[in-house]
């Protein structure tokens, strides 16, 4: 999947820009009405009509809001498993964080431009225009913080930032697209923890905690198996912290299933659907960008099936054998 | 036979030609006589898929060697939870102080191959080194060393040249990817 998201300031033409993209590249264009629609197809409404960002005001709403994103947040993932994207806002840059093929692009104007830009395209007094620009840009400043907790100006967030009063829109389209094309090969991993902080990133439970309650069957089979083979296991021994909010304050941790201490070897196992072993996946990703010693292996569904499958015709041919 | 396809079955994709099975094993052939050229050698043949593998080996090699056979149970969903995998037809000959070469079809998981490896070598061979004919490095779970091997192969079923779907496609001479039903 190629992945290219564009975040922009209202009035900077972001918009059409992206459009551009997606008409010369082929891409799918993920923006507002396209979530809306897609989202609507599968029963699901946006909660507060006119009002995406959340509200201060009412705890009740904000569950519904934040279930709603969510929803969105699934479907933009799913989309992205069988296409190749530009995303117009939504969080793309941050959704899409830990693929290092995604290239995230901020489209800027300055804000005088912005104005003159929107009075014109909505024929509205000056005023009005400045009062808009000004009201959208902190709607979009709300919702990063408060949906990611992530402050939306932050330019780290951005691998490339185009300002339309230097460049036009389509000019504009053909560079996001030339340093894709540059881009999407795969990147240096960079920006590791420090090696001396480590061992304080890893969590293990003490001792007693470890009842082997499996979360899954085919996790309980799977030790089965390794039992069989008399290969020593772990289940669930350590937790690994993956993402630090700017307090310092874990947002993201990941615990593999198994560890076979003989192998000194990590294994997730899923057998879930391709969205959630996409998820899986990116997890597994960060966590060998963060801990490059350690061994991580996920098997999926169908390595897992195949596995179990494999055995199973052995079994059900010896039984014909000895009849 | 040549390569065309038996059984009337389309679900077969070829990968491996006879030819380019007969040169991989010829040149495997000739790098273990190189290399045991002078030692004590024992092949030992992982049933049943290696059988096929393990006579075109033997031909191509020009050195003096011993063939034994092992086999062992495998892991199935219906496996009693206690169950342990166990060696279900053992070596005559011994391999202590001997170089042994374990000679197998397929090393996909490594779980098997493991066991066996742990077994055979608390039988303190002089040597234990692993040839296999179909290498599957994107399922593996456990690490094994393979010394020698002829083809590696992505994340898909194989059958032909001794691997086999519930017993069938074993004596094709060709290796392929089969879609299973």
């Amino acid at each position: 999947m190629g992945i290219i998201t564009i975040s922009r300031e209202f009035g900077s033409g972001g918009e059409s820009v992206a459009r551009f993209v997606a008409e010369k590249t082929g891409f799918l264009l993920v923006n507002k009405d396209t979530i809306v629609a897609g989202l609507a197809e599968h029963g699901i409404e946006v909660p507060a009509p006119e009002k995406e960002a959340l509200g201060a005001e009412n705890e009740e709403n904000n569950g519904r809001e934040r279930r709603y994103i969510e929803a969105m947040h699934d479907f933009i993932y799913d989309l992205a498993i069988r296409n190749n994207l530009v995303i117009l806002g939504r969080g793309g840059s941050i959704l899409f964080r830990d693929y290092p093929p995604a290239l995230h692009v901020r489209v800027i104007a300055q804000f005088t431009e912005r104005v003159r830009r929107v009075m014109k395209a909505y024929s509205l007094a000056p005023e009005t225009a400045v009062k808009l620009v000004k009201e959208k840009d902190r709607e979009k400043n709300l919702y990063y913080r408060q949906v990611f907790n992530a402050n939306w100006n932050n330019l780290r967030l951005y691998d490339l930032v185009l300002n339309t009063e230097k460049v036009g829109l389509e000019d504009a389209a053909d560079l996001i697209i030339a340093a894709y094309r540059i881009h999407a090969e795969p990147r240096e991993v960079k920006d590791g923890p420090p090696p001396g902080e480590m061992e304080e990133r890893v969590f293990t439970p003490p001792a007693e905690a470890e009842a082997d309650q499996f979360m899954h069957p085919s996790e309980e089979e799977f030790a089965h198996m390794l039992d069989f083979y008399r290969i020593r296991w772990q289940y669930e021994p350590r937790t690994f912290f993956l993402e630090w909010d700017s307090e310092g304050n874990v947002v993201e941790a990941f615990s593999p299933d198994f560890y076979l201490p003989d192998q000194d070897l990590f294994i997730e196992l899923t057998t879930q659907k391709p969205r959630q072993a996409w998820k899986k996946n990116r997890k597994i990703r960060r966590m060998k960008e963060l801990y490059p010693d350690i061994n991580v292996r996920l098997i999926d569904k169908r390595g897992f099936e195949s596995l179990l499958k494999k055995h199973s015709i052995d079994q059900d041919q010896g039984e014909e054998e000895d009849s | 036979m040549s390569d065309k396809k038996p059984y009337g079955d389309d679900q077969l994709k070829i990968l491996f030609t006879r030819e380019q099975i007969e040169e991989k094993i010829k040149g495997l052939g000739r790098k273990i006589s190189a290399d045991y050229a002078g030692l004590d050698l024992v092949l030992v043949g992982v049933l049943r898929g290696s059988i096929y593998f393990l006579v075109d080996l033997t031909r191509s090699m020009h050195i003096p060697f011993a063939i034994d056979f092992i086999s062992i149970s495998h892991y199935s969903e219906q496996t009693d939870s206690t169950g342990v995998v166990r060696i279900t037809k053992d070596l005559d000959l011994s391999i202590t102080g001997r170089h042994v070469l374990v000679v197998e079809d397929i090393v996909d998981t490594g779980l098997s191959l493991g066991y066996l490896l742990r077994n055979l070598k608390s039988r303190d061979p002089a040597s234990l080194k692993i040839c296999t004919l179909v290498n599957v490095e994107a399922r593996r779970i456990m690490e094994v060393p393979v010394d020698y091997k002829g083809f590696d192969v992505p994340n898909v079923f194989v059958v032909g040249y001794g691997l086999d779907y519930n017993e069938k496609y074993r004596n094709l001479q060709f290796i392929a990817q089969f879609d299973r039903p």
